[in-house]
């Protein structure tokens, strides 16, 4: 798109990519290092770019740590059982919005999506006392119904995308074949937006896993606690003393997502930008 | 969606469509249209953690948080938060994504590392910048000592003004590749045609920038800033991560101060009227962003 010929345009170039590639992927390179260094290394107050010994010190106290299992654990089931339930909602929710008539659809439509605009930690003021009211305190219920809700915009509006693209007479065939409404959409028209449901999936578990506020607050005992909330009050307090074992725990908790992301990528970001190559 | 209709008559399409649409009505129900009108009925209650049931108490809230000296801080503090890190973060993106639909080899391998840091957990982002940050082994400081700039290891997350750069440049890096990925899709649909007839008319790169790139990336520009501006406004995992909104409130935003009422303090009304106040402000922006997707659509 841009011409990069002249000595002066190769350096504007070359400073822009340097710069921000430095500002992008050093910080990652940054952990990982600290990560694998021995703990005398760590704590030198002229840094080494390169570790002089591999150590995999860090990591071993991680692993070694039972509550950061009970965490993983935890994390995973929420994660996957809020993010299979908001695919499966959304998609019957962009199904509906997609394909059918009725009054208040447009109303709805935009309801859905203003719910990522109100104040997470406003709504969690009378969410925290109505889950104490049901007593679902402490219980993964109100983590999983929470993050349902709010993958749902990203999510009801990819699939509805996705099943816009869809034609109509498919719908028409499959119904002349004899086919009822429900097995035309589960056998013939989900398969077809199978990439916007695998990133809606992504979505959701990333959004789940990565939340900190909803899981440090509607969770209360150790036993339950998921990552984010389990790794601050794990080392927060002796953060002075195991940055190596920080950075290890903090790649360990990256990794689920991370390779998620890596394997389903090109689903992922087709998913994502659907919207945005249409404006 | 087994059960069927008593009388054996058939549901009809949109009966059948609504159908499938309530389960998302439903969940958005109960846990946000719900919330949001008692949260909003809170801010006038004197509702608190600490003892059951509520008093309805007027304006005292809105009363006691105007009254507050700390408030205008705080206000003051989102509203630097989320200038810097949208402005920031949107600009690098930017760049970045031009830099990367130049079409060198490798690109495609960057922009999908580029996105780790999007994906990975904020409380992973928040321990690794106060790592970067560190006052006495931070690899800043070495980087800045190394280079000649500074001469005594500037404790960045204890200094007010430092603590606020520091959250903005971490928040930042975790969201730069989201605006990456809706820029480098806008880049890819600027038609090619009229890049090539601007560069025969002899336009430079900075014309085909103004002239066509930006025209025609006008309303997913308009469209990620608003987005970022709204998940800036409310974003705490950092924050909390890194400074818990210290030193001496220098890092408080909306979302630490209302988090901070609400379950440290067992503050709920106060910290409900500090989200009508809140909410109020985010109408403004849900106001243009709606009106602009229905111009679009």
């Amino acid at each position: 798109m841009f011409e990069i010929r002249t000595p002066w345009q190769k350096l504007v170039f070359a400073l822009a990519f340097l710069c921000i590639g430095l500002y992008v992927f050093f910080p990652t390179y940054w952990m990982v290092i600290t990560a694998l260094k021995p703990g005398q290394e760590v704590f030198n107050p002229n840094p080494t770019f390169w570790p002089r010994t591999i150590s995999l010190e860090g990591f071993r106290e991680v692993f070694l740590d039972q509550r950061i299992w009970v965490y993983l654990r935890n994390s995973l089931t929420v994660s996957l059982s809020s993010s299979a339930l908001a695919t499966l909602v959304a998609a019957y929710a962009g199904y509906s919005f997609s394909k059918f008539r009725y009054r208040g659809r447009k109303t709805f439509m935009y309801l859905v999506l203003t719910a990522q605009m109100f104040p997470l930690v406003v709504l969690l003021l009378t969410i925290y006392l109505m889950m104490r009211t049901f007593g679902f305190l402490d219980n993964y219920l109100a983590l999983i119904l929470s993050y349902i809700t709010f993958v749902l915009p990203m999510g009801t509006w990819a699939l509805k995308s996705y099943f816009d693209q869809i034609p109509d007479s498919l719908i028409e065939s499959a119904k002349v074949d004899g086919a009822s409404r429900v097995m035309t959409m589960h056998r013939i028209i989900f398969p077809l937006a199978i990439p916007g449901m695998v990133s809606t999936a992504i979505y959701g578990f990333v959004w789940s896993w990565n939340d900190l506020l909803y899981s440090l607050t509607l969770i209360t005992s150790p036993g339950k606690r998921t990552l984010a909330p389990g790794l601050i009050l794990n080392y927060m307090g002796e953060f002075q003393s195991s940055w190596g074992t920080m950075m290890a725990a903090s790649i360990v908790v990256s990794i689920p997502v991370t390779l998620m992301f890596v394997f389903l990528q090109r689903f992922f970001i087709a998913g994502l930008t659907a919207g945005a190559e249409k404006g | 969606m087994k059960r069927k209709v008593h009388s054996g008559r058939k549901l009809t399409e949109s009966q059948f469509g609504f159908l499938l649409a309530l389960p998302a009505l439903a969940v958005f129900g109960a846990i946000i249209l719900y919330p949001l009108l008692n949260s909003f009925a809170m801010g006038f209650t004197n509702q608190s953690l600490l003892r059951p049931g509520r008093q309805y108490v007027g304006l005292l809230n809105f009363e006691r948080i105007f009254l507050d000296p700390n408030i205008l801080q705080v206000f003051v503090n989102t509203f630097v938060f989320v200038a810097c890190t949208t402005a920031f973060s949107f600009s690098m993106g930017f760049i970045w994504a031009m830099v990367l639909n130049q079409g060198l080899r490798g690109s495609e391998l960057l922009r999908g590392i580029t996105l780790v840091n999007w994906i990975i957990p904020g409380t992973a982002i928040g321990f690794l910048w106060m790592w970067i940050f560190n006052g006495q082994y931070g690899v800043l400081n070495a980087l800045l000592r190394g280079l000649g700039l500074i001469q005594e290891n500037i404790t960045w997350l204890g200094r007010p003004g430092s603590a606020m750069a520091a959250v903005v440049i971490a928040r930042a890096w975790q969201t730069l590749p989201w605006y990456m990925a809706f820029l480098l899709a806008g880049l890819q649909a600027v038609p090619y045609e009229q890049v090539e007839a601007a560069r025969i008319d002899g336009a430079s790169n900075f014309g085909v920038f103004t002239r066509i790139v930006l025209p025609n990336m006008k309303f997913i520009i308009f469209l990620i800033l608003i987005l970022g501006v709204i998940g800036n406004l409310q974003h705490f995992d950092i924050i909390w991560v890194m400074t818990q909104g210290g030193p001496a409130q220098a890092t408080t935003t909306l979302a630490v101060e209302v988090y901070r009422r609400a379950f440290q303090n067992w503050e709920l009304g106060v910290a409900a009227a500090i989200g009508v106040l809140w909410v109020l402000l985010i109408s403004i922006f849900a106001f243009f962003y709606i009106r602009n997707l229905e111009r679009d659509s």
